[in-house]
This record gives structure tokens, sequence and C-alpha cells, in this order.
């Protein structure tokens, strides 16, 4: 009998989802014992973070809060990994929806029930049309998306925050470097949290929906899981890929609408909270499954709703972001070793 | 005359920064592996240059540190993505969200304090009195030859004058060839993986120790993206990355030349330039320059683990 270990072409998913919990928690311990050696007590904090998310209604509320944009990015990230794209600015299309909106909120006047569809529509556009010129590069010249839609993201970053520090400041001066308030607010939903929650989650339900059930979703798992097979096969592979990058954007670009719109209710620098990286995250702790992204998103809004109630203990969030990017690294390491197996084998007969 | 004296001064330092990282990532994508870490790296290269400096008052002491940290810390992540073969483009993306909210969260202690010393500008007698070019040329802190010069050229002979630099390469092309042939696949990767995330933490520690110089969050910047992109389009050659790295800086010094000198654009849109140069600079050359495609290709392995039984 020899013991030795096999590689899996594919992790099944009991073990793949155990290994994901395990890293999940391995990744928590770490932190945990970081932050003890930067003399916080991390038991302390995660009782004090636990009683303040899940003791009140309020809590409960902030986090519903984080939860819709975090769906969203997380759906925009995994929409386009669904044909192996990786839309890494969905931070960019965050800030270019939230822009797009502002503009039409603050330039054109209107009765909320027409103004706030427009600036929906506006949302999705600006997401769209930030991720274009990456799509044209990717589908037409192989350039990697990777770069082109992260390089973006500091461009729109920088927009917005020229907007509201210059052309769009508050005339009112009452707030630095945030536009006026917009007149239209989303509606509230169950107390603080407004309309965009259900938006989110009935959006990513549309998506998973439409990639299992319709040819289209079809053609474009083969796509993302096997270019050549989709080819051969006679699918466009270059318009799938056009039309779910392109996708993806706007569902970015409608995050950045919602948050301005439903929860800051003015444009400013810094509004996407790293929205758009967490995204990655979550569509990564989702495996790509549109509707795990709801279960991602939410994970991720208790840690990032941790790293407010602990601001005042030293932790900020850049702790938050810290602790996030250790989730992904033992996550990555987390899925690999889900595809091995030990076997134990009788020596070869002769 | 002090203008353009002051762009070339000013680009040299800017392009500086990204040439270290630059040629960081070719060492690793040279051997087949994706590095994404390189702005987390460079964020904790540059609060540990700051942090050792404001300790030690050398600068010297600051770069070595960050050259240590980053040996460090691409020693973990060259074992968990080339022995473990986890997902490179997780790992990177990881490394970068840690590295850059980590080196945050320190550096919220040393935030705005002044370096106490900086790498000085070294003025070599004869050479910098040459009208013209000497004064910007020949009064460079130390390390602006050794990144712009000696590096380069040493990486340049060592990838394609050498035996082992062909094995290098091979290994980023087709590994089972090179594991075929004798050479160890795994330990080439581990090894310039390493050294290339320690240039990536020295060139963290070069911006906040001659070109910035302190510490701020987000004084990065994306510098550590740009430089991924500059590999592509250097075509993943050393020499050419250093180039495209000072075009990059003269790019960058044009946005504060024009901020200094109140050209009528806001200084945001002035910045978003080395942003926007950056993705012309790999979209473009793709599209107008078809023959040059196979030579500037990636390695054909880039971002494939290799495992020896599945070839």
């Amino acid at each position: 009998m020899a013991i030795r270990v096999q590689r899996l072409p594919s992790a099944s998913p009991a073990i793949a989802l155990a290994a994901r919990a395990i890293a999940i928690l391995l990744a928590l311990v770490t932190a945990g014992l970081l932050l003890a050696a930067g003399g916080a007590q991390p038991l302390k904090l995660a009782q004090q973070v636990l009683k303040s998310t899940f003791g009140s209604g309020f809590g409960l509320e902030d986090v519903g809060l984080l939860v819709t944009p975090l769906i969203l990015t997380g759906l925009s990230v995994a929409v386009a990994l669904r044909i192996g794209a990786w839309n890494i600015g969905a931070e960019g299309q965050f800030y270019a929806g939230a822009f797009a909106a502002t503009g039409v909120a603050l330039f054109i006047p209107g009765p909320a029930i027409v103004m706030l569809p427009l600036m929906f529509v506006a949302g999705a556009l600006g997401g769209l049309v930030w991720i274009l010129v990456p799509t044209l590069a990717r589908a037409y010249a192989d350039v990697s998306e990777l770069i082109t839609t992260l390089l973006l993201n500091f461009v729109a970053t920088l927009l917005v925050y020229y907007v509201a520090t210059g052309p769009w400041l508050d005339p009112g001066g009452h707030a630095l470097g945030t536009t006026a308030r917009l007149k239209h607010d989303i509606p509230e939903f169950i107390g603080m949290v407004h309309w965009g929650f259900p938006i989110a989650m009935l959006l990513a339900v549309i998506t998973a929906a439409a990639f299992s059930f319709t040819r289209w979703g079809y053609e474009v798992r083969i796509a993302g899981s096997n270019p050549q097979a989709a080819k051969y096969a006679g699918m466009p592979f270059r318009r799938h890929l056009i039309v779910v990058m392109l996708l993806s954007g706007a569902i970015a670009g409608i995050a950045g609408m919602l948050e301005v719109a439903g929860t800051v209710h003015r444009l400013q620098g810094g509004i996407s909270n790293n929205f758009g990286y967490l995204g990655i995250m979550v569509a990564v702790l989702a495996r790509g499954s549109c509707i795990g992204v709801i279960a991602g998103a939410a994970l991720m809004a208790v840690i990032l709703n941790s790293g407010i109630i602990l601001q005042t203990q030293g932790v900020n969030t850049s702790t938050v972001l810290a602790i996030t990017g250790l989730i992904l690294f033992f996550t990555a390491i987390g899925d690999e070793l889900a595809h091995f197996r030990i076997v134990s084998s009788k020596p070869a007969e002769a | 005359m002090d203008l353009i004296a002051g762009i070339l001064h000013t680009s040299l330092l800017a392009g500086g920064v990204l040439a270290l990282a630059a040629l960081g990532e070719v060492l690793a994508e040279r051997v087949g592996v994706v590095n994404l870490g390189v702005e987390g790296l460079m964020a904790l290269g540059a609060i540990s240059g700051i942090v050792a400096v404001v300790t030690t008052k050398s600068p010297i002491a600051g770069f070595a540190l960050a050259l240590a940290v980053g040996l460090s810390v691409g020693m973990v992540f060259a074992a968990i993505t080339v022995y473990l073969r986890a997902n490179q483009v997780l790992c990177g993306l990881a490394l970068t969200l840690m590295g850059t909210g980590f080196a945050a969260t320190i550096g919220k202690a040393y935030s705005g304090i002044p370096a106490p010393a900086t790498f000085t500008g070294l003025e070599i007698p004869y050479l910098s009195s040459i009208p013209l070019i000497g004064q910007v040329l020949f009064t460079q802190n130390v390390l602006v030859y050794l990144i712009y010069v000696i590096l380069p050229v040493m990486l340049h002979v060592l990838m394609f004058r050498t035996r082992h630099g062909l094995n290098l390469r091979a290994v980023g092309e087709n590994p089972a060839a090179a594991d075929a042939a004798g050479i160890d696949v795994q330990r080439i990767r581990f090894w310039y993986v390493t050294a290339g995330a320690a240039l990536a933490a020295g060139a963290g520690a070069y911006l906040t120790l001659a070109f910035v110089p302190s510490w701020s969050e987000g004084v990065v910047a994306g510098r550590g993206w740009i430089a991924v992109a500059l590999v592509i389009f250097a075509g993943y050659r050393p020499l050419n990355a250093v180039l495209a790295a000072l075009l990059f800086g003269v790019i960058t010094s044009l946005g504060f030349v024009g901020q200094a000198r109140n050209w009528p654009i806001a200084a945001p849109v002035l910045s978003m330039l080395p942003y926007l140069g950056t993705i012309a600079f790999i979209v473009v050359p793709v599209v107008a320059w078809h023959r040059m495609r196979q030579a500037m290709a990636a390695p054909a392995a880039l971002g494939i683990p290799y495992y020896r039984d599945l070839r």
C-alpha cells in the first residue's frame, strides 16, 4: 500500500465549500492574531462587533446599506468572470455611474417619478461607457482587460474628485468637496435601507436565471470555460464577450447610482468606499455564481461594517482592506488544495 | 532651459520608481509567474523605507529594509503560487489588498512626516559641468545609475547572453521542456519571483525616500499597476522596460510642470495623464504594429502553474 496525493481536474463541490469555510476562518484567526500583536484584544473586538451588528435593528440596517453596492459590484465581477474576463474596474465604473446619475439629477429638472428611472439609466450607461474601451481592446486586439479596467479606476476617481471640488461644488457651500444634495432620494424599503437593496437582489436573480435558463447564458458559459470549443461550435465568442463585459460595467454603474441616490445623496470623492475592489472578493467568494454573490456580499458587508464599528479601537478602513486581502489569499490556497485527494494504491501488479 | 532641465530631473525620479518595479515584474513574468501584487509590495516598501529612515536617519537603511521586506513577502507569495500553485491572479490581488491595507494601517503614525534624510544628488566632477545635459544626468542620486544603467544592462546580459538566462526563459515559455532538460522549474520560478518582489518593494522605498519624499495614504497611487502594464508594453525586456518607464516619467512630470506653472488645466485632470497614457500605450502598439506581435509576445506559460504529472 502506497499513499500518494492525486490532483483532480476539478474539486468536488462539498470539499471546495469546506475548504472555503476553513480558509475564511483561518484568515480571520490570522487577522485576530495580527491585531493581538498590535496590542488589541481580538476576542473583545469580535464580541463588540457581534453585539453591535446583530444585537440591534440599527446594526442590521447598517449592514443592509453596505450589502446593496456589494451585491452589485460583486455581480459585476462575477458576470465578467462567466466569460473568463477579469473586470478589476468595478470601482471606476461605480464612480462613473454615480457621476452620470448625479449629472442628470443636478442639471435636468423633473419630478422624482421620472428622474429616478432616468438617473438609473444614466448610472448604467456611465458604467457601460467606462468599460467600453477595455472591452473593445480585449475583443479586437486581445489587450488584457485586467490592466485597462484597473487603470481607468484611477481616472474615474480623479474625475469625481475634480467635479466634486470644482465645477459641481455645492453652491450652498456647506460641505467641502461635495456636490449639492440631490433633489431626489430613493425611498426607504425597511428602516434606513432603501429600495436599492431589493433591486440589487432582483438583478442578481435575473442574471442568474439568464445564465441558467437561456440559450445566450448557455453559450456564454461554454465560451467562458472553453473559448476554442465555443468558436468551433459556431458560437459568436466576440459578440458574447462584448455584451457580457458591457453588462458587467453597467451593473457596477447601477451600484454607483444607487449609492449616490439612496445612501450618500451627494457626489463626493471616496464615495465608493472600495466597493469595487471588495466586489472582486465577493465574486471570488461566490465562485462566480450570481446567486452566491448575495451570500458573499453579506459576509463582506459584515466585515466592512465591523471596520466601521471598530474605528474607535484603532481599526480603520485600511485594516479592513488588509483583512480582506488575507481572506482572499487563504481562499486562493484553499481552492487549490481542494483539488487534491489522498489515495492509497496497491503496488502495480507485474 | 530651466523648464526642460526641471522636466528631465522629475522624469528621471518618477521614471525610476516605475523602472525598478517594472524590472521586478519582468523577472517574475519571464519565468511564467504573473505577480499582480506589485502595488501592495510597493506600498509595503514605501512605508518600510519611511519607518527605517525616521528611526536611523539613513536612506540606505530605509532602502535595505524595504528590500528585506519585499524579499520575505515575495518568498511567501512565491511559495504559494509556485510550490502550492494557487491561482496567481487571486494571490496577486490579495497581496495588493493586504500590502496596501497593512501599509496604510502602520502608516497612520508616519503620515505627512517628511523623510529626515533622502537620497540626494551626487555631483560627478567634470561630467556634471557638460552644458545642457551635464546638470541633469550627472548630479543625480546614486540609485538613478543603478536603476537606469547597471541593473537593466546586467539583467539583459543575464537573460539573453548566458546559458542560465536561456534556462530561465525556457521555464517561462515551456516548463515541461525545461523540466525534461533537467532544469528545476519550481526553484527557478521561486527565486525569480522573490527577487522581483524585492525590487518592487525597493521601488516603493525609492518613491518615499527620493521622489515624494514622505508617506501618505495612497502615495503609491497605482504606480504598481502602471509598472505591470509597462512590462507588456516593453515586450518583457529589461532595457525596453526602463525606457518605457522613463517615457512615463516624462508624462508624469508634464503634469507636475503644468501644476507648477498654473496651466489652465485642473490638477486632477493633469493627474489622469499617466493612467490614460498607460492605456494608450498598451492598446495602440497591438493595433498599430501587427508584425511586432511575435517578438513582443508574453512568455507562453505566463500565469499557468506547472504540474509535472499533467504534462
